[in-house]
């Protein structure tokens, strides 16, 4: 038995555990604890995390045409495999305590939650730990039916969203498949080794078509545009914890997959050579557009959501664009900066989704319009969302400002102020919408309705804290996950980005201890005059400014409907929905055409096949 | 009428504010840069209630330039420091002026501007124009004219401005030291019921200028049928809830 047999019959063990106890109250906790136990055996196999390890083998294998098919972990592996139980752990405290009874009270059924939680892990760490293609498509069709049972859960609307998505990932399987057809034509292995051997001999129109269609393979289960339209409906509709667990690590399976084959086998340097014809481009900027644009567009979706799980859901599409740019850019900086983000987005992401639904779990609604002035009935949530919020509009002291960093400096290094600009605008966009989200819950008036409001338990608070917590340590000494990314680079062959606790060492560089510190000290000198300089007196929300109107309960004055009304008059007309319009227009293509086919079997076929042979007779007699 | 001057008034000012010098000459030195900070940083809410605000524009932009000396627009009371009334003050909006001056933080002075706020101006004769502002909240400056011109404006607040400087400018302890007066001239005029959210009493004794004028018949009257709002506490509620899970 090696350390990843450990890992992976843990994780078929929580599984089992899941379905068998879920529904009960101490199921959720022991659930929990072998999220724990799955974290425990990552742990034994660490050093992939810091170079000193550089494969762990499984001994289970099973031959298939001939191919012998391999799971291992490698340093990669390790690192996606560290948030995902990361996630799950979180996510399942979470639904263990008063979020779950809730649910089961309502009519869910908690053992199937649990369970597809518990699917979804093991799913994805099969497809992490996958060896070969023929591995990694196995683990691939594993993740999407896995996912898709979690976001199905909830029925009615949720199913459709779900629908949605299993279309997009059966488009994405078919890309997937015929690319990995047509690597077996071409090299006559699934091995990882052999394509990559095979690489610079192959043609590029091949290499055009190879890279064509994994990507979309992999870009539907990530989200990149043009695929974007079913994420963020289906996150938001799943139930609970897991739509905080699916927004954090899910789609990020598209990202290792990527990584695996087009970054660490085909290789950036191949995609450069890739030109374009009549342009400048080569495949590697195409990508990186691709990316430019996945984050501005669906950035500015999030901006216009009324549902707070919407624009979250939203972001995560927003968010995969940095990762996917920072990779694509692949020198040292650049691939560091989205292998960080992966981190440090899952981090917050989940923090930010396990708030809204602890203000959904007390208020019961995530409508934005519906919301405000929780600030006072709800602190501790309200820490959490701040800190998220930083996270993701990228600001410091929070982790998710190192990683949008080290992708910007990667930009400017790398003589791309075009992709700068855009990825620029995108986080422009990200500071305005998180700013929605947290003035429109927390900020503003106190609705009366919401005047009981109490804390979100304690089992739904300490994972908050706990990610709040890694969310700004990791700010603080963003060298503890910059010793994975390493890793990480060093295992797919990218240079090594030169680190240290604080940040990177070099012109113009980057050291967040002092930045955090400088910063933490003029907060507190600003806490020392506030709390020491003069008595302030607390006054009523209704004792209130509102150009001298006098303020009742019934008066609506928190701002929240139409939010930015002065930036949508400039951008409004931008909001044309052409990706919607283009797959209804796909859509009832492929709705006229399937019709027209079984018209065509069912109806007018034995007339047909009659013409059909008579045309054929008749063809072969005159010739 | 009321006259103001008649009321006897507690001639206690605080050191901070330069009545009394102290014996320590650095706590001077410290009063008076104190002093001078608030002189030269002023935030200034203007409540444009009547003509004469259209001299404020001039007043404000490049021509006259008040920012030079310290002063600028604000927009909420929360963190003003000055109250500009500029102009004929009608009944409903005297609601309105007493409302955001009750919110404004102290230290806080009023100024007047334009004939219609010392004595009712050419509104002298109407029913429906609160004629002596200083009746219903106290006023540190008055700037007559009808209209004033930007030049009397810039004026005025330099002589607001000598006045914190010195430590004269106090008037808005005396809402507090002599709210019952102030408030029965309110209720005289807006009627029995007549409050407002904020509750000045408690605030009177939050900064320790309660005298024996604060309180009297009138304040009495409003807190008769007087709802008093209650700060919105940090709640946590895990106590609550533990009680709750022991009964389930
Ligand atoms: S003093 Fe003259 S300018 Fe000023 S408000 Fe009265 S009428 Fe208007």
């Amino acid at each position: 038995m090696t350390a990843l047999d450990n890992l992976l019959l843990i994780s078929a063990v929580t599984l089992v555990i899941a379905v068998l106890a879920g529904n009960s109250r101490v199921g959720g906790w022991l659930v929990t604890i072998m999220y724990a136990l799955q974290g425990a055996a990552l742990m034994m196999m660490s050093g992939l995390g810091y170079s000193t390890l550089t494969m762990v083998q499984s001994s289970f294998s099973i031959e298939v045409l001939s191919q012998q098919l391999l799971w291992r972990f490698d340093a990669l592996s390790w690192f996606f495999a560290l948030i995902t139980i990361g996630a799950g752990l979180f996510c399942s405290w979470f639904a263990s305590g008063e979020w779950g009874e809730k649910y089961r009270d309502n009519g869910g059924s908690l053992r199937l939650f649990h369970g597809a939680l518990a699917l979804n892990v093991f799913s994805m760490l099969v497809l992490l730990a996958s060896g070969d293609l023929l591995t990694l498509f196995i683990g691939w069709e594993l993740v999407s039916w896995a996912s898709f049972l979690i976001m199905a859960l909830a029925g009615g609307k949720a199913f459709g969203y779900a629908m949605r998505y299993i279309s997009y990932a059966f488009a994405g399987a078919m890309a997937l498949l015929g690319g990995l057809l047509l690597i077996y034509a071409e090299v006559g292995s699934f091995d990882f080794q052999s394509l990559k051997e095979a690489v610079p001999t192959m043609s590029s129109a091949t290499l055009w078509l190879l890279v064509v269609l994994l990507t979309a393979g992999f870009g539907v289960k990530m989200a990149i545009l043009p695929f974007h339209l079913w994420q963020a409906k289906a996150y938001a509709e799943t139930p609970g914890p897991g739509a905080a667990f699916l927004g954090a690590i899910s789609s990020r399976m598209g990202l290792f997959a990527f990584i695996v084959v087009i970054v660490q086998l085909i290789g950036i340097s191949r995609l450069v050579e890739m030109k374009i014809p009549f342009t400048f481009l080569d495949a590697q900027d195409l990508l990186a557009w691709i990316a430019v644009f996945t984050i501005i567009i669906p950035t500015y979706i999030a901006l216009r959501q009324h549902d707070a799980r919407r624009l979250l859901a939203w972001h995560g599409v927003g968010q995969t664009g940095y990762m996917l740019l920072g990779i694509v850019i692949a020198n040292d900086l650049g691939s560091a900066g989205g292998l960080m983000h992966v981190f440090n987005y899952a981090t917050y992401q989940a923090m930010l989704f396990m708030v809204v639904i602890a203000v959904i779990h007390r208020t019961g609604t995530s409508n934005l319009n519906k919301l405000g002035g929780l600030f006072t009935r709800m602190p501790l949530s309200y820490l959490a969302m701040l800190v998220g919020i930083i996270g993701l509009a990228g600001l410091p002291p929070m982790n998710g400002f190192v990683s949008k960093w080290l992708i910007y400096r990667s930009l400017i290094v790398d003589g791309s102020p075009l992709l700068f600009l855009g990825a620029v605008i995108g986080t422009l966009g990200t500071i305005l919408s998180v700013y929605k989200l947290i003035h429109n819950i927390f900020l503003g008036q106190l609705r009366v309705e919401h005047v009981a409001v109490r804390e979100a338990p304690l089992s739904m608070v300490i994972p908050m804290m706990l990610l709040a917590a890694v969310v700004f340590v990791t700010g603080y000494f963003p060298g503890l996950v910059l010793d994975w990314t390493s890793a990480v680079q060093a295992s797919i062959g990218i240079p090594v980005l030169a680190h240290h606790l604080g940040g990177i060492d070099m012109k113009g560089g980057l050291d967040m201890i002092w930045i955090v510190s400088v910063l933490l000290v003029g907060f507190g000198f600003g806490t020392l005059v506030f709390f020491l300089g003069g008595r302030s007196k607390r006054v009523h929300q209704l004792d209130n400014y509102a150009g001298g109107h006098f303020l009742t309960a019934e008066t609506r004055y928190h701002y929240s409907d139409n939010f930015y009304p002065g930036l949508m008059h400039l951008i409004g007309p931008w909001y044309r929905n052409s990706f919607e319009w283009l797959e209804r227009g796909l859509i009832s293509a492929v709705d006229t055409l399937s019709t027209a086919m079984q018209g065509l079997y069912r109806n007018a076929h034995p007339s047909y096949l009659l013409l059909a042979v008579v045309v054929f007779a008749l063809s072969w007699v005159i010739v | 009428m009321n006259e103001l001057d008649k009321i006897p008034v507690r001639q206690e000012i605080s050191v901070a504010q330069g009545g009394a010098k102290r014996t320590n000459p650095l706590a001077n030195v410290f009063d008076e840069l104190v002093r001078f900070c608030q002189s030269r940083s002023m935030f200034m809410l203007h409540y444009c209630t009547g003509c004469g605000a259209i001299e404020l524009p001039p007043a404000m932009t490049s021509r006259f330039d008040m920012e030079r000396l310290g002063i600028q627009p604000m927009v909420t009371p929360r963190q003003a420091d000055i109250l500009l009334i500029t102009g004929y003050v009608s009944v409903k909006t005297l609601k309105r002026i007493i409302l955001t001056y009750e919110q404004m933080p102290a230290p806080k002075y009023v100024i007047g501007i334009c004939s219609c706020t010392v004595n009712g101006g050419m509104y002298w004769q109407s029913y429906a124009t609160a004629k002596v502002l200083r009746e219903y909240i106290p006023v540190d400056i008055y700037i007559a004219g009808c209209m004033p011109r930007p030049e009397a404006v810039i004026s005025g607040l330099r002589d607001l401005m000598g006045d914190i400087k010195s430590g004269r400018a106090d008037n808005w302890k005396r809402y507090f030291q002599n709210y019952d007066h102030y408030l029965g001239n309110q209720q005289q005029l807006f009627g029995e019921d007549w409050q407002t959210p904020t509750d000045i009493i408690a605030e009177a004794e939050h900064y320790g200028l309660m005298t024996d004028q604060t309180l009297g018949e009138h304040t009495a009257l409003l807190q008769k049928h007087q709802q008093p709002l209650e700060a919105l506490e940090f709640s946590l509620g895990e106590k609550r809830e533990k009680i709750q899970g022991e009964e389930r």
